[in-house]
């Protein structure tokens, strides 16, 4: 007999029940927490710390004599707000508290080594430092399983572009979305019919898995492989190979593409909108774009959120209507429902744009002295409190990228997906720098 | 791909829906859209109804015995339009093989499977 293991899913729980919705409570309680108590005269700043760049080691210990209560009330701060979360996801806290205190103390390590001038004349800043640390140690030592508890790539993420919300202007936001929506659909969908079209007519794949493959290397990644592969009822290897293809070319792109954005000498923003247009997934976007400077993390944000997360549902949608009146029949019988446009919708955005119209609005009804305050005393802190999430997110991509478990995959798969990045990387770059790139350079 | 390497969790969920079964692949009327469509309802037309929606409850409860006789970790939702089962332990693949082979077609139920991320990848 087997054990009941499987709940009932859907309803008002999945409020509490989807990291998605944690990560908008979580990063929308710390801005309206540190809104409060700026409107009460005081600040988050106390937790807010940043690693300021340095020269010497003997300034290491003097940071540390300045920072350490900071750095204590920042992870005490850090692990109540995750652990509610996390326990009530249904997580083990036993496994979590300590899980999340190595990898806050990693975090730590990483960016004091980021910081240290030498290494970011290499570009050895943070982000890179964090998934290559990452990366050693999730593939070359044996990783207990208690701490997969705290490697939540997903969430630390989206709390993080939830409270980078809160630093973009509203009116930034609305401006570049129609044209991040257009630059991203016509990336995308050149990219998954090139995909499919290569899967099923070359390469003899089931319709269903190209699918699912192809809105894997267009759409959002792995979100999209795992979202189209519902709506179409493929199978789980196939939904699984697609994830794999995913990660293998997210984690080559979160390299290769800061690289050749340096080499070319492209600026800040255009920068940032080829790595949203052409990077797979959001954290290894972020970890991508964050090698380049803040405007790149804005830019390629608002691509990749505003202009590719934000339409999965509608994605979804089509290719299960599609999949049941094109495609031929199998006896697993679906049903396209157009529900489904909001219940794939990645809730983490609805954060997103509220914190950025919460302090939209805030900036724009105080006084210009009392903006300046908001800027010192709730957006710049939320700023470094944003930054520590990114850094746990990528030291988790690194630890959980565990090669061994990727490389599974067969080659038609990989063949295919390999010709949608070749057209999808020279595509973004066309349409982020030589078509948009003044478009982007000046936001 | 070999099970081990398997990168998400899938969810079955097997709709099992009392008032239609697959009428909207054909674009035809359900029996009960049909009922609710006359104009003036007789007794035989109510009759007819109740052995169409007695048929139809009768192998969903068929179908639900099937399943989860064959496998006991099922979460079970009843609505007022439809019953639920849902599973993260077998495979779609199969209990759809187990409702074909005693002669249930795709016009029976709904299948919808859902699929997440194993462990906290991107």
């Amino acid at each position: 007999m087997t054990q009941q293991k499987t709940e009932s899913s859907g309803g008002i729980s999945e409020l509490w029940k989807k990291e998605d919705w944690w990560a908008v409570w979580l990063g929308l309680g710390i801005v309206i927490v540190a809104l409060i108590l700026w409107a009460s005269g005081g600040t988050i700043k106390s937790i807010a710390v940043s690693v300021p760049s340095y020269d010497q080691f003997s300034a290491v210990p003097a940071f540390f004599a300045q920072k350490i209560g900071g750095l204590i009330g920042l992870f005490v701060v850090l692990l109540a707000i995750f652990s509610i979360a996390v326990k009530l996801l249904g997580h083990s806290l036993k496994e979590f508290i300590p899980g999340f205190l190595i990898l806050f103390l990693m975090a730590i390590v990483v960016q004091i080594l980021g910081s240290w001038n030498p290494m970011k004349e290499y570009n050895l800043e943070a982000p890179v430092l964090a998934l290559i640390i990452g990366m050693i140690l999730g593939n070359f030592t044996k990783i207990p399983k208690w701490f997969d508890t705290s490697l939540r790539t997903e969430f630390y993420v989206k709390t993080g572009i939830v409270l980078l919300g809160a630093t973009l202007p509203f009116t930034m936001i609305v401006s570049a979305g129609p044209i991040a929506f257009g630059q991203a659909t016509v990336v995308a969908v050149t990219t998954f019919l090139v995909i499919y079209y290569a899967g099923t007519k070359w390469l003899g794949l089931d319709r269903r898995f190209a699918a699912t493959l192809g809105a894997g290397g267009s759409i959002c990644g792995v979100s999209a492989s795992i979202a189209v592969g519902s709506s179409v009822n493929a199978e789980s290897d196939h939904v699984s190979i697609s994830i794999a293809m995913v990660v293998i070319y997210a984690t080559i792109m979160v390299f290769l593409l800061p690289i050749m954005i340096n080499f070319l000498g492209i600026p800040d923003g255009p920068a940032g909108a080829w790595i949203g247009t052409s990077e797979f997934a959001d954290a290894a976007g972020m970890a991508a774009a964050a090698q380049i400077s803040d405007k790149a993390v804005e830019s390629f944000t608002l691509m990749k959120v505003v202009g590719r997360d934000m339409f999965i549902g509608v994605w979804c949608f089509i290719l299960a209507l599609i999949s049941v009146t094109k495609w031929e029949r199998r006896e697993d019988n679906t049903k396209p429902d157009a529900k489904q446009i909001w219940t794939r919708f990645p809730k983490f955005v609805l954060g997103f744009f509220v914190a950025s119209i919460i302090m939209t609005f805030v900036i724009a009804g105080v006084d210009p002295a009392a903006a300046d305050t908001v800027n010192s005393d709730v957006i710049s802190p939320v700023k470094t409190l944003r930054t520590w999430c990114f850094v746990l997110c990528f030291l988790c991509i690194g630890l959980t990228t565990r090669f061994r478990e990727l490389a599974r995959a067969g080659l038609k798969p990989f063949l295919a997906f390999t010709i949608g990045v070749l057209v999808n990387v020279p595509l973004g770059y066309i349409f982020s720098v030589l078509l948009l790139g003044d478009f982007w350079a000046s936001l | 791909m070999k099970k081990g390497a398997i990168l998400c969790v899938q969810r079955a969920r097997f709709f099992f829906y009392f008032f239609e079964e697959g009428e909207w692949k054909r674009k035809e009327k359900t029996p009960l859209e049909k009922f609710l469509l006359l104009k003036k309802a007789g007794p035989d037309d109510i009759r007819a109804l109740k052995d169409a929606l007695s048929r139809r409850l009768e192998r969903i409860a068929q179908m639900v015995e099937i399943l989860t006789s064959a496998h006991d970790d099922w979460a079970i939702t009843t609505k007022k339009d439809y019953i639920l089962l849902e599973t993260e332990t077998l495979d779609f693949t199969e209990a759809v093989k187990l409702l074909n082979a005693h002669g249930f077609t795709n016009d029976d139920f709904v299948l919808r499977c859902e699929y997440r991320r194993k462990w906290g990848m991107m």
